[in-house]
């Protein structure tokens, strides 16, 4: 026992291990320094994410349709309006990720602000309700115009236009 | 400066919306990786991952170098597989390099997946240079592993940075209370 006593509890375990995935990359000659992907790989991966980006428009106007029955049902059927509230904001949390990288940050940003109008402690009003439909209305116009980057003086506008429209609305919830 | 070939890489991608899905599989097959699997969410994840042990030869891979897995999904979410790739016992390989997909900017809950033990984060939106950038430093920045009565995972200092308060870490490489295991 007082042997045990004076060999302190071990509190932090420590696990080095030689690195693997690097012997994987570079072969196992025991390459010391950093790597590289060779930048053919990466301009490849470039251009096949800009093939991507022109199916963007097409993808996520199904999605802006599914978000408008969801706000047609907020409309038809008042009293499972939560429910309806949690499929927007799950299509809006998906759709805030990826504007960004399809070159449409204006659809990052309106479904960001969407995503914070359907949250667990949104109001249920129909002037509630009105302001959800001003967020995909304002969607349908950036993907139908195809209005990338930050649109210039016609994202502007339409930011500034869905901005006064929640004021009007919220005025009144 | 090395070229990394990756095609002996296998990396697992759990994201629930396709398009991303999709994309990120794209990337990484034309940067190289050998093999990609995909899962739909955390739960699918879990019994792949289960399957790569009990049956490598049907899951198609002897084992997973890393996962790369989106943070909200249903039912089992990105923090959930985590936690269990981290902590369970059944877990596979509970060092595995784990990838974060996050679209939340809120420092707190980037705090709760570091403390699950969280390897990288690569935020949404994100570019082709982002993806290949946490390949890189999973791969020549690995960090040693800490287990302690409250934490499992990769060593949360980063870097050694100059601090002027008290040093709080008491406890040294040459401290009875300290275990090393190489590997």
């Amino acid at each position: 026992m007082a042997e045990a006593a004076e060999k302190p509890k071990v509190k932090v375990r420590f696990y080095r291990f030689h690195n693997r995935l690097k012997e994987k990359a570079a072969g196992a000659a025991g390459y010391k320094g950093t790597g590289e992907i060779p930048a053919e790989l990466l301009a490849q991966a470039e251009a096949a994410l800009a093939q991507m980006s022109e199916d963007y428009p097409d993808w996520v106007s199904k999605l802006i349709e599914r978000m408008g029955d969801q706000h047609r049902r907020c409309v038809d059927t008042p009293e499972k309006r939560r429910s309806y509230y949690e499929e927007l904001r799950r299509i809006a949390h998906d759709m805030r990720g990826q504007g960004g990288t399809f070159g449409y940050p204006l659809i990052s940003e309106v479904s960001e602000s969407l995503y914070l109008f359907t949250g667990p402690n949104s109001g249920m009003s129909n002037n509630h309700v009105e302001i959800i439909k001003a967020h995909i209305d304002a969607m349908r116009v950036i993907i139908k115009n195809r209005i990338s980057g930050d649109g210039g003086d016609i994202g502007k506008q339409l930011l500034q236009s869905l901005d006064a429209a929640i004021k009007k609305y919220e005025g009144r919830t | 400066m090395a070229q990394y070939n990756l095609d002996r890489f296998s990396v697992l991608v759990v994201e629930d919306n396709l398009f991303i899905r999709s994309l990120i599989a794209n990337s990484l097959k034309t940067l190289g990786v050998g093999r990609l699997f995909t899962c739909e969410d955390g739960s699918e994840a879990i019994n792949f991952l289960k399957l790569v042990k009990e049956n490598p030869m049907k899951a198609g891979t002897m084992a997973i170098d890393i996962i790369i897995s989106d943070w909200q999904m249903s039912p089992v979410d990105g923090m959930m597989l985590l936690r269990w790739v981290r902590r369970h016992k059944d877990s596979t390989d509970r060092f595995i390099p784990f990838i974060m997909i996050t679209a939340f900017s809120e420092s707190e809950r980037v705090a709760e997946a570091r403390e699950l033990g969280v390897t990288e984060f690569l935020s949404k939106p994100f570019s082709i240079e982002a993806v290949w950038k946490k390949l890189l430093s999973v791969i020549d920045r690995p960090r040693q592993f800490v287990h302690t009565s409250t934490y499992f995972g990769p060593d949360r200092r980063r870097q050694q940075v100059p601090y002027k308060g008290p040093d709080r870490r008491v406890l040294t490489d040459k401290s009875p209370e300290v275990e090393i295991i190489n590997g």
